[in-house]
């Protein structure tokens, strides 16, 4: 069933409801006039642990990718010792094919401000950095814009309506990255933050105990924390009502899929672009009826579901009834949900450039701390790049699932999770579209092996 | 990619004897940023963008006083710049051309546009024009997904690009 009203997007212009042609920037006025801040006024009478405890029976989990619950995350802060906590809200929206929160960021950002505002009560965090990547710049200006109207109003700052935030005035900055694709991992972001390399850190400790400048710290997606205010001004139970809900006969203890999820759809079809939609809705539903299907000629071979680190599903997979939640990994051989932005890939293009074009970006962004990633990554690519060219091996397709196989498989061989996204990545496409791989490396051959 | 290292056993050093951060751009820095983090050390890059806005690029020299301005060691400074995809360590043009080479632009065509700016300009990825008006950049997904094709030219964002339209822009550039 189709969503009967935006939850996220309620100011933000998008089809069926509006036409992103008339997305204009929602500045404070606009945003107060629409339900705007009142959320966090309510927040103000509540006690931090009512607000914790709300967004924890929401069940809200988060939407950078990981999904992990952002009510359990918050409630692993230990209790305020006199210091500074921070929160770090990610912006660093890198991952290829993903482009859900810069509409946010763009066009609501009151929306992800007033969410920051009330993480900052309920984990009483008394500075926040807004952590964008370098190359939004047309975001980079709305954001500043709308941190400037927020300090002018009372949100933040020495005279903020949330008085005493952890005993010291509460202050949101924006922080801006300068290009690298690992500092979206949260303890990496953590040491960009620092001035440094964006070299993420072995955990534990993990970053609510000793985050940034070893101090607590919550980390969470701008795409999360828009979504608080909805979940505090409506109630637990009204978020629970959209969304697929906990897998049928699941104890309640297995997570699940609540709420509605922004979807970005790129490549050949009728109209790209962001959307919002109940989790657990059809991939091939979201394509036809949000996106409007493919470009006249041209048919679908394969998507990117999530951002490419969470591999590949194919045309077959998804008619035969793909739905994008937060079960799809475990359903559908592939990471998980990821981002929920959708590449879709048509006919024409082969899946081996595919491969070489993500084992391109894998070995360009590691950051080289681990071998296996740094020297893998590279080694895959030009595997890849060889067997592109016509001048691979059968052989060469074993070594290659060896390889991404060695990089490792979440959680556990690596500092952090870009080894593990090369691999579902690499070896998801290799699997899933093994004859196209074979038939690059036997008809195309131009070296003879005699 | 951060990970590449190159030997800089016979780099010389350019320098100048006006300072790059002059005491007004300095304070203006201070009164603007300082007070944001809890350490000298994170202002690191705050300062290097701030650098590389007046100067387009991130001369050694310049580096060295950012590094004393923030109390951390040149070489720490050094190390963080030359981590991040964006800072240049070298001179670059007056304008730069970013065009996106991930997924979504490549199946949406990529190549044409960078074949078409290949053209325009007379040169490969990387390199600057003879002139110094333009720097080509090739790189990974500038979240546009949706108007791929895409590209950045300095900080305006192009999308659903073709080959006559990057002509054009190129040839707005002065």
């Amino acid at each position: 069933m189709p969503l009967d009203a935006p939850v996220l997007f309620k100011r933000v212009p998008t089809a069926p409801w509006g036409s992103a042609n008339e997305r204009i920037y929602v500045d404070y006025d606009d945003y107060v006039a629409q339900d705007g801040y009142a959320a966090l006024d309510k927040a103000i009478g509540m006690s931090p642990e009512d607000i914790v405890a709300e967004v924890k029976a929401a069940e809200l989990r988060g939407r950078g990718g990981a999904g992990f619950p952002a009510g359990m995350k918050w409630s692993f802060l230990p209790p305020p010792d006199g210091g500074q906590r921070f929160l770090a809200i990610n912006a660093d929206e890198s991952e290829p094919a993903t482009f859900k929160d810069q509409i946010l960021i763009q066009y609501d950002p009151h929306s992800v401000i007033e969410g920051i505002a009330m993480c900052m009560l309920a984990c009483q965090l008394d500075t926040a950095y807004f952590y964008i990547r370098g190359e939004y710049h047309h975001q980079r200006e709305a954001f500043e814009r709308a941190i400037a109207e927020a300090y002018d109003k009372g949100v933040f700052g020495e005279n903020s309506r949330m008085g005493k935030v952890n005993d010291r005035a509460p202050n949101l900055y924006l922080h801006r990255g300068a290009g690298a694709y690992i500092c979206g991992e949260e303890t990496a972001l953590i040491e960009s933050l620092e001035g440094k390399r964006g070299w993420p850190r072995i955990k534990p400790p993990f970053p609510a105990v000793a985050g940034a400048f070893a101090r607590p710290t919550i980390i969470n997606n701008v795409e999360t924390l828009a979504n608080v205010p909805h979940v505090i001004l409506h109630g637990a139970d009204a978020w629970k009502g959209r969304g697929k809900g906990r897998p049928e006969g699941a104890p309640p203890q297995v997570p699940a899929s609540f709420g509605t999820k922004l979807m970005g759809i790129s490549g050949p079809v009728k109209r790209p672009g962001v959307y919002e939609e109940e989790l657990g809705v059809k991939l091939t539903d979201v394509i036809e009826r949000l996106g409007g299907g493919p470009l006249p000629g041209e048919n679908i071979k394969a998507y990117f579901h999530g951002g490419i680190s969470m591999g590949v599903i194919s045309q077959e997979e998804a008619e035969q009834g793909v739905e994008l939640d937060f079960d799809i990994g475990k359903k559908w051989n592939n990471l998980g949900l990821g981002t929920a932005c959708i590449t879709v890939i048509p006919e024409r293009t082969s899946m081996v450039s595919m491969a070489r074009n993500c084992a391109r970006f894998y070995s360009h962004e590691s950051c080289g701390q681990c071998t296996h990633c740094r020297e893998g990554s590279n080694w895959i690519y030009k595997m890849l790049t060889r067997i592109e060219a016509g001048d691979g091996a059968t052989k060469d397709l074993d070594m290659l699932l060896e390889l991404a196989t060695s990089m490792g498989s979440m959680p556990g061989h690596n500092i952090c999770g870009l080894s593990d996204g090369t691999n579902w990545a690499i070896r998801t496409i290799v699997n899933k579209f093994f004859g196209e791989f074979e038939a690059a490396v036997s008809s195309k051959r131009t070296v003879s092996l005699v | 990619m951060a990970w590449i290292t190159k030997n800089s056993g016979s780099t010389q050093i350019e320098r100048r004897d006006t300072p790059y951060l002059s005491d007004e751009v300095k304070e203006a820095f201070n009164k603007r940023y300082a007070h944001r983090y809890p350490t000298r050390a994170a202002l690191a890059l705050p300062i290097l963008h701030e650098i590389q806005h007046h100067h387009g690029w991130l001369p050694f020299q310049a580096i060295e006083e950012a590094a004393a301005f923030i109390e951390v060691e040149p070489s720490v400074l050094m190390d963080t710049a030359t981590f991040y995809e964006e800072f240049f360590l070298e001179p670059r043009g007056k304008h730069t051309v970013w065009v996106c080479q991930s997924v979504s632009c490549e199946i949406m065509n990529e190549a044409k546009i960078t074949e078409a700016v290949r053209e325009k300009l007379g040169i490969e990825p990387g390199e600057t024009t003879d002139d110094g008006l333009v720097t080509f950049m090739k790189v990974e997904c500038i979240g546009a997904c949706g108007g791929a094709p895409c590209a950045l030219i300095n900080e305006t964002l192009h999308e659903n690009l073709n080959a006559a339209d990057v002509g054009k822009a190129l040839d707005a550039l002065d």
